[in-house]
């Protein structure tokens, strides 16, 4: 009998208690031995253990200091053709702000130079008779020639120029304006970030991405060293179960997946002020079964290969820039083309980036957060029995 | 008896690189990560990265409920930015929608706005912003700022006009967008993603490779022949440059054919930046293999050298936008160059002229990290 679940259930059928008990006891002793020999292969090998809980540090501070779309100091220069007063004192309003800087005097032809080398990253062009249009209250069109080969830059830089040239209209008009009331006021209130930085952004989205890494390609790597070994035969013949090896393989590595998430959020709070305004323990129990799932992730994708070059590969393509670029981490997923949307439904990080988000920057509860509970554990459950499956089919 | 003669170089390095490419492409999964899984990703994330930000689910809460409250909440959603996700008809239900996550911003219409903007009373209406995406935050903000300013400067203007004084000089900006007219992603983005790709997949085949060749002792095997072991070195790459190639080429094709990416500047610019580029990935790959000793370790090494590379490559999110020494330390990093080359010069045409610095930059880190490859490689089998 191979089978010891199988074979704890049917006994506990026939001889309820004590049976039960003896072989539960016995199994778990298994799991034990097997978790502890798996504890011993990460501590024997301190760079792996190291490595792994570097990482989400330096990942953190990674995307916490480098990861910002918030830009200052663009480049911009300035193609000046009526060089009056009027002109120059629109060049300081514009340039002179902290968001963009001058990257000199130009000529309009020059731009796509300035472009290609990276010199500047738009022009401003201020026809030559400024001065005499604004002295005679006319419209007056300023072109601003922008290099849209960086998108975040050139977004920016439109919007930052847009609401500059408004502020010098408003300039002008000076007293004008101002001895009218204003007609509307907009007040623009922003919750839960105010300052709009982005490490709080960051962080939450962090955690899965970290957590995905460790999980499914430790996992991978581990049990498909193990088949290329052939060490997985070895424990095929010892008395231990199927579920057995599996559980015992992977506690240690959902351990140190705890610790991670953990880590991160302790840093993130301690460097970044990421606030913990839900419960934690919802926190840890999302963290929990996201965790498990991409165990059994790891796992499939190493019973699937047996061999470690190619689990690597497959787990990079199956969990990490999935769990990257589809989950809303970075970008959000209402901007996605419809067979994108429904791709990133089944991504198990999606759910959890959007629950800790909601936890840590929110205070969400159950009340709100019960969907990806539900969508982490239904994920964590069918792919471990998958696997699980998978793992016997090809023993027998 | 004399010892047989050491085979000559050309007969070496050939039979290194004989057994180097039937041992990958013997391995279908081997072939599918290098080739057609590059291509898969390409294809997939350049749908999927999008900067652009709108249909920003939107709770509009109209207290006013009049004819002109109502023309100004569907001309303020009529660019597209913002998108009605829900009408809000009781106190208290727009910071619901926000806490739950229905709507990332909430426009509140006071009630008598209408009549206290005709009446010259200056309504206030309230925005309200789901900060925690800052980027979408300041976007949905500025469109509704600057959505209400115009309609205010037009009510100024008007009178300003209706008092029988002149209105002062109105500035216009006409943007003109060099490249890349729409601003769309995927032009900016399939440049970065091949750096990103190409430098995933041949990093970690390197370092995994030769670190799996000692795990199972047939490196000691090859190292009794009597090969020299800069030519083992260089015969275990020299496959990997060219399926390198081959995926640079396949990403800028998907990338003109699907994405609709220009190829405007010269095909040896190309050439050159992914030759450099490769001497770097490739030399990193090797120097990992050197300092660890199973493939666990040097997965994991070169996932350590990844993934700041990825981060800080200006790809994701933009140099500029990092604090001046993190963009110091940019410099050194064969992504961002590399990224750099093959944007500016698919997109903005660049030759080797205007892309001297980073060229060179590749040039000098893939020179230093592929020698000290070199030297420690050698003194390892010494």
């Amino acid at each position: 009998m191979h089978d010891a679940w199988g074979g704890g259930r049917s006994g506990g059928a026939g001889r309820p208690g004590v049976l039960l008990d003896e072989r539960l006891r016995r199994s778990f002793i298994r799991v034990g031995a097997m978790a502890g020999k798996e504890t011993l292969h990460v501590l024997r090998d301190p760079r792996t253990l190291y490595l792994a809980l570097v990482m989400p540090v330096l990942m953190l501070f990674l995307f916490g200091y480098g990861v910002s779309f918030d830009l200052d100091h663009v480049p911009v220069a300035v193609a000046d053709l009526d060089r009056s007063d009027a002109s120059r004192a629109l060049v300081r309003t514009v340039i002179g702000s902290r968001e963009l800087v001058s990257a000199g005097e130009a000529d309009p032809q020059d731009a796509e130079r300035l472009f290609r080398r990276g010199r500047a990253a738009a022009v401003l062009v201020i026809p030559r008779d400024y001065a005499e249009k604004v002295a005679r209250r006319e419209r007056v069109t300023l072109q601003l020639l922008v290099d849209g080969s960086d998108v975040t830059v050139a977004n920016q830089v439109l919007q930052k120029a847009d609401a500059l040239v408004r502020a010098e209209t408003q300039r002008l008009a000076g007293a004008e304006l101002a001895r009218a009331a204003p007609p509307l006021q907009v007040k623009l209130w922003t919750r839960y970030n105010p300052a709009g930085r982005s490490a709080l952004f960051m962080v939450p989205g962090l955690a899965a991405y970290i957590l995905a890494i460790t999980a499914v390609l430790l996992t991978a790597l581990t049990v498909a060293g193990e088949w290329e070994r052939g060490s997985m035969e070895q424990l095929f013949a010892s008395p231990v179960g199927r579920l057995e090896i599996i559980l015992g393989k992977l506690a240690p590595y959902l351990v140190l997946g705890m610790l991670e998430l953990l880590l991160v959020v302790a840093f993130g709070a301690a460097v970044f002020d990421v606030p913990v305004r839900g419960s934690l323990t919802l926190f840890l129990v999302i963290g929990f079964f996201f965790l498990v799932g991409m165990l059994g992730q790891g796992l499939l994708v190493s019973v699937l290969t047996r061999n470690q070059l190619v689990a690597t590969q497959a787990g990079t393509l199956s969990s990490l820039l999935p769990s990257l670029l589809l989950s809303g981490m970075v970008f959000p997923v209402e901007n996605m083309p419809l067979p994108l949307r429904l791709l990133s439904s089944v991504i198990p990080a999606r759910y959890l980036v959007h629950a800790l988000r909601g936890i840590l920057l929110k205070g969400n509860g159950l009340a709100v957060l019960w969907p990806d509970l539900v969508a982490v554990a239904a994920f964590a459950v069918v792919i471990v029995a998958v696997s699980t499956a998978r793992f016997q089919r090809r023993l027998a | 008896m004399t010892a047989p003669a050491r085979p000559s170089a050309r007969v070496q390095l050939a039979a290194v690189i004989h057994k180097e490419v039937r041992q990958t492409v013997r391995d279908r999964r081997m072939m599918f990560m290098l080739i057609a899984a590059p291509l898969l990703q390409t294809i997939i994330f350049g749908f999927a990265v999008d900067f652009t930000v709108d249909r920003v689910p939107t709770v509009v809460a109209d207290r006013d409920r009049t004819d002109l409250s109502r023309l100004h909440v569907r001309r303020l959603l009529a660019d597209g930015t913002l998108l009605e996700a829900r009408v809000a008809h009781a106190p208290g239900e727009t910071e619901a929608d926000l806490d739950e996550g229905r709507a990332a911003a909430a426009v509140i219409l006071p009630p008598r706005f209408a009549a206290d903007l005709v009446a010259g009373r200056s309504p206030e209406v309230q925005v309200v912003l789901d900060g925690s995406d800052p980027n979408r935050s300041v976007v949905a903000g500025g469109a509704a700022s600057r959505y209400f300013g115009e309609v205010g400067e037009q009510l100024a203007r008007a009178q300003l006009a209706a008092a029988g004084r002149p209105a002062p000089a109105q500035l216009v900006l006409v943007p003109r967008i060099a490249y890349n007219p729409t601003v769309k992603s995927p032009p900016y983005m399939i440049p970065g993603i091949a750096a990103i790709l190409l430098l995933v997949v041949t990093t970690i085949v390197t370092a995994m490779g030769l670190a799996r060749e000692r795990e199972m002792g047939t490196l000691e095997q090859v190292m009794v022949t009597p090969i020299r072991p800069t030519l083992l070195l260089l015969g275990k790459i020299a496959p990997y440059v060219v399926f390198g190639f081959v995926d640079v080429m396949l990403l800028v094709a998907a990338g003109t054919w699907v994405f609709g990416v220009p190829i405007r500047g010269p095909i040896p610019v190309l050439v050159v930046g992914t030759l450099l580029y490769l001497l770097t990935t490739l030399g990193v790959g090797l120097l990992i293999s050197t300092i660890s000793t199973t493939q666990q370790q040097s997965f994991l090494a070169g996932f350590l050298f990844m993934l700041p590379a990825v981060l800080l490559s200006g790809v994701v999110s933009p140099i500029r936008a990092m604090p001046a020494w993190l963009g110091a330390v940019t410099w050194v990093n064969p992504v961002r160059h590399y990224a750099e080359v093959m944007r500016s010069c698919l997109l903005r045409g660049a030759g080797f002229a205007d892309l001297a610095v980073p060229l060179f930059a590749l040039a000098a880190t893939g020179g230093a990290v592929f020698l000290a490859a070199v030297l420690r490689f050698r003194t390892r089998l010494g």
